[in-house]
């Protein structure tokens, strides 16, 4: 095989996917960025036009519900990854053991993943409200957690974590079974405990499943619309309002399409930051 | 050896394309049968309604073919929006004057003007909502036939509250005497999604303040007697109503008061059925919203909902012969007495089930009271629904927080309000 | 009915699955504190949500027990015939099924080349895989309607399943580049001095190991696809070809606040997804062939 042929061949397979996404999302991407230098705003039509960088200067001069929500946002994804991380590990490590019903429990435990956002809204709701959920047989028939300021938070993590800890923990499976059983074996014969098994022959060798597991989790609760907007519609007054949230609610509400192309564009830059430094810092995929 | 690899999967691509894409495209004009799309704009508990209709619509009429879809109501202006931007409207769609500002914004409609001055409808339909639809839009054409008005109305449970207030001194009275807390409250407040039509319609019930904006433009929303009612109201909350109202969008709020620990909640004719499935039709009554000191009744008219054809469609007088059919005596009469709302078609209003129903009674009772002053909202300005919505909705749970004075809020929201009165005014040249 | 299936893979795999055959003491008490516990506490947090939603489903309207007796399926007749649950689940799989085989293929071929490749042009493909994550997909919804419509690609699943696919992709061909790394490519290279061609190694030695990382990431699509509410609306207005998020959305909204419905729709949503992935869950567990990989 000529080694033209052979050098074609890495360009081929991506063929595909790249031509998908050239026609699919890089055209409506750009146009993101080009309306977020518009006014485009469907309840004042008459206003419409080339804008400049006015929406951007509104965003970051004038617009607190910007800020607010940036700040929201980081605690949620900060939250929701750390908790997903470590419950994740915990549970790809328990159902990795072997026991008598572990497929059972296994299929039980990863079954949330199956469930949308908006069906865990549902679901929650049931079991939030005072008036159909579960908090009366704790003896607490008149706590409204998502009305109320101090517990809306926990409330509404502990709704994303139902749902997005087995996602870390099938990851983390399927990292796991990577990993040679040899490895164990030999660092038992070296006398190694169960922690130092853990430290020295899981977490290296989980090390890429975890990077990558983190990374497009975040990415991805930092653009979790659906339930958010569901369960608390961003409220109670904004308070768990996150950067996409209040897109959503500027571009699609206010059909203020303009200055939610800028806000996208906003959140685009802060992903894209935050990606290649962590991939930087992480060393992704450099062999050691 | 390698490209099969990528022809394999191209080939499994296609295949899932065409496959898909075949039998499933639009089988329009079969045996010259002409097929029209009918967006219903809150599909779901009433789309066998329409179904019911559009069988009664086809045998009545062979040669057209009607294409239902159901718009689940929350994203059903999205929806319009994508299909105007992509120039894929529906032949027929229902749509209400919150949003037909909008759309005709947009020109995705078609005045009904010429085709009602020739229909046998003419002349049948409410004039009220017909003037309500006309003013929503700058050249006063009718874009939309009405076919169904609502009211704001407090349902409340008949075993703990036996006679509905009238004033609302009244009704404050009856709330804070209701509540046994927390095994019963007086009353429910909506803070979530929507709270912000209902709060308009009890400050303007309370205040008789009887316009939307005073002479000079300005918006009367902080009128005082209209702070005092929400000072009242926000000061109910978590006293002699659940800490929960503050999140309550319409499901949450009547899935509340199905629990029969909450003895009122306002929403307007349209939950009808919602209470009859929770209490039973015989538990549950409504009251029109109580009379202000000004001693008139005063009510801030709802959206009219009803039917549009659209400027894309190809089949135009079939799609107005399908919106004549829905308005017609004997189908308007049918949506209405499902749905427990009023008739848009006058003929159907005198059906024996209108008065039959007695909380249609008390609606049709309080709107034909000549006593009763009538508040129109600026439909025909396009920010009204996002200023009443996405903008004030989050600052309206901040009042019930306690983070916001009432005062603060409506004197937010009224220079919201002025402000895009004056532009639009502007922006029409006058 | 799909329980006892799971527990006799579960036991196959207890005894067949060579990396867990390392020594283990017999009674070791730790093990009830460290494994039964908190698996136990876990359950308990999964099947809460599960069991609230199942009850709402099987009780009539107005009930507030916790344990529902008499039950009622009227909700789910109220779904299933009324609503139309019938043609929407129908048009879920369908959209499902291949939405998740063109992702999965895409994605191994896209993975593999991301791997096993160092080409120019690899880490921006990278970069731009990750960037089209960053914008939520309802701001791409009326570009990607003009796309569609001037393709000829509205109005029928044959759109929601391009579309879906290509949301699916970028993610799925991050994740399956990992997954493929994570197979030694000397395992390769000693099957193509064999004298296998590289496809042939590839399927041969390589996939097989793959399977853990298939099912990761073609579950991924299958469930993505299934739940995707927003283009499932936007990308088609024929009420014969929604899907199941379409018809859950019906049962909830001003006017309509039927928890019963809202519920059995969600357990017809819900089930068959848990009990497909109830089932395919042991291949996340390695083949017999695992244990000849010397790493």
């Amino acid at each position: 095989m000529s080694s033209l042929r052979r050098r074609a061949v890495p360009y081929l397979l991506i063929s595909p996917t790249v031509a998908l996404i050239a026609a699919f999302l890089v055209y409506p991407i750009g146009s993101v960025a080009y309306y977020s230098l518009q006014n485009r705003n469907l309840t004042r039509p008459w206003a419409d036009g080339f804008a400049g960088l006015e929406n951007f200067r509104r965003m970051l001069f004038e617009d607190e519900l910007f800020w607010q929500s940036l700040g929201f946002t980081a605690k949620w994804v900060v939250a929701e990854i750390g908790l997903q991380l470590l419950l994740g590990l915990a549970l790809a490590l328990i159902v990795n053991e072997s026991f008598i019903g572990r497929g059972l429990a296994r299929s039980l435990v990863f079954s949330p993943w199956a469930v949308s956002g908006v069906l865990t809204t549902g679901i929650w709701i049931l079991l939030y409200t005072p008036g159909t959920g579960v908090l009366r047989f704790l003896g607490h028939p008149e706590t409204a957690v998502l009305g109320n300021l101090d517990t809306v938070f926990p409330a509404v993590v502990v709704t994303e974590l139902w749902r997005g800890v087995p996602f870390f923990a099938i990851l983390l499976l399927a990292g796991l079974q990577g990993i040679p059983g040899e490895l164990y074996e030999a660092a038992a014969v070296d006398g190694a405990g169960r922690v130092r098994r853990f430290r020295h022959v899981t977490l290296p060798h989980l090390r890429d499943a975890i990077v990558l597991a983190t990374l497009l989790r975040s990415v991805w609760e930092f653009n979790n619309v659906d339930l958010l907007y569901t369960l608390t519609g961003g409220g109670p007054a904004q308070v768990t309002t996150t950067l996409p949230l209040y897109v959503a609610q500027r571009a699609i509400d206010s059909k203020d399409f303009g200055y939610g192309s800028a806000l996208t564009m906003a959140g685009f830059v802060i992903l894209l930051f935050f990606s290649l430094l962590y991939l930087r810092l992480s060393r992704f995929g450099e062999d050691r | 050896m390698k490209r099969t690899t990528a022809w394999a999967a191209i080939a499994v691509l296609a295949v899932a394309v065409a496959g898909c894409g075949s039998g499933s495209g639009p089988d329009s004009e079969e045996s010259g049968k002409t097929t029209i799309t009918f967006w219903d704009n809150n599909g779901g508990t009433r789309t066998p309604i329409y179904q019911e209709l559009i069988k009664r619509f086809e045998t009545a009429n062979p040669t057209i073919h009607v294409e239902y879809v159901g718009i689940p109501i929350a994203s059903v202006q999205q929806k319009y929006d994508t299909a105007i931007a992509g120039g894929d409207t529906p032949d027929v769609g229902g749509v209400t004057t919150s949003y037909l500002a909008n759309l005709v914004g947009q020109q995705a409609l078609e005045p009904a003007d010429d085709w009602l001055g020739k229909s046998a409808v003419n002349g049948k339909l409410a004039a009220p909502m017909l003037d309500s639809v006309r003013d929503t839009v700058p050249d006063g054409k009718l874009y939309l036939v009405p076919g169904t008005s609502n009211l704001d109305v407090v349902w409340y449970l008949k075993d703990k509250l036996p006679e509905a207030p009238k004033t609302w001194d009244e009704f404050f009275t009856d709330v804070h005497e209701l509540t046994k807390a927390p095994d019963q409250y007086g009353y429910t407040i909506r803070g979530g999604a929507g709270s912000i039509f209902q709060v308009l319609a009890e400050m303007y019930a309370y205040s008789g303040v009887t316009e939307f904006f005073d002479a000079s433009g300005k918006s009367t929303v902080n009128d005082p007697k209209n702070v005092e009612y929400l000072t009242k109201l926000a000061a109910l909350y978590k006293k002699d109503t659940p800490e929960a109202d503050v999140t309550n969008d319409f499901p949450k709020m009547v899935a509340a008061f199905g629990t029969g620990k909450i003895a009122m909640m306002h929403h307007n004719l349209g939950s009808y059925n919602d209470q009859v499935k929770a209490h039973g039709a015989d538990k549950v009554g409504a009251f029109a919203l109580p009379v202000g000191a000004s001693g008139k009744r005063t009510i801030v008219a709802n959206p009219v909902d009803g039917f549009a054809v659209f400027k894309g469609s190809e089949h135009k007088d079939a799609a107005w012969k399908f919106v004549e059919f829905l308005v017609s005596k004997e189908s308007n009469s049918y949506w209405n007495q499902q749905t427990g709302q009023i008739p848009a078609n006058t003929e159907a209003q005198g059906d024996s089930w209108v008065t039959g129903l007695p909380h249609l009674k008390t609606a049709v009772d309080a709107l034909n009271d000549p006593n009763t002053a009538v508040v129109s909202p600026p439909y025909y300005l396009p920010q009204f629904s996002s200023i009443t919505k996405a903008d004030t909705e989050p600052l309206f749970q901040k009042v019930l927080l306690g983070q916001m004075k009432p005062q603060e809020f409506l004197d937010t929201m009224a220079q919201k309000l002025t402000d895009a009165q004056a532009e639009w005014k502007k922006a029409q040249g006058g | 009915m799909s329980t006892d299936v799971v527990i006799r893979a579960g036991r196959a795999h207890a005894s067949g699955d060579r990396s867990h055959r390392r020594p283990r003491p017999k009674r070791d008490p730790g093990r009830v504190l460290r494994l039964y516990v908190p698996l136990g506490l876990y359950l308990v947090f999964t099947l809460v949500p599960f069991y609230w939603m199942l009850v709402f489903a099987v009780r009539p309207a107005g009930s507030t027990t916790p344990v529902p007796w008499p039950i009622t399926f009227e909700h789910f007749e109220t779904v299933w015939n009324d609503i139309g649950y019938a043609v929407f689940f129908r048009n879920s799989v369908i959209v499902g099924v291949w939405s998740l085989l063109a992702t999965t293929v895409l994605a191994v071929m896209g993975g593999y080349a991301l791997s096993r490749y160092r080409f120019r042009g690899r880490t921006l493909f990278m970069v731009v895989l990750l960037c089209t994550q960053f914008i939520p997909g309802a701001m791409l919804l009326i570009p990607l309607f003009t796309i569609f419509k001037t393709l000829g690609l509205i109005n029928n699943l044959g759109s929601l399943i391009v579309a879906d696919t290509v949301f699916n992709l970028p993610l799925s061909v991050i994740l399956m580049s990992g997954f493929i790394s994570a197979v030694p490519f000397t395992v390769e290279e000693a099957a193509m001095v064999d004298g296998c061609t590289r496809l042939r190694a590839f399927l041969a030695v390589v996939l097989p190991q793959l399977r853990p990382g298939l099912i990761a990431v073609g579950s991924f699509a299958f469930i993505h696809t299934w739940n995707n509410f927003l283009f499932a609306l936007m990308f088609v207005s024929r009420q014969d070809s929604f899907t199941i998020p379409v018809g859950l959305s019906y049962t909830i909204g001003e006017y309509s606040a039927d928890f019963g419905a809202l519920a059995a729709g969600g357990v017809v949503a819900a089930v068959p997804v848990v009990c497909v992935f109830a089932v395919v869950q042991r291949y996340l567990v390695h083949g017999i062939s695992a244990g000849a990989v010397k790493g």
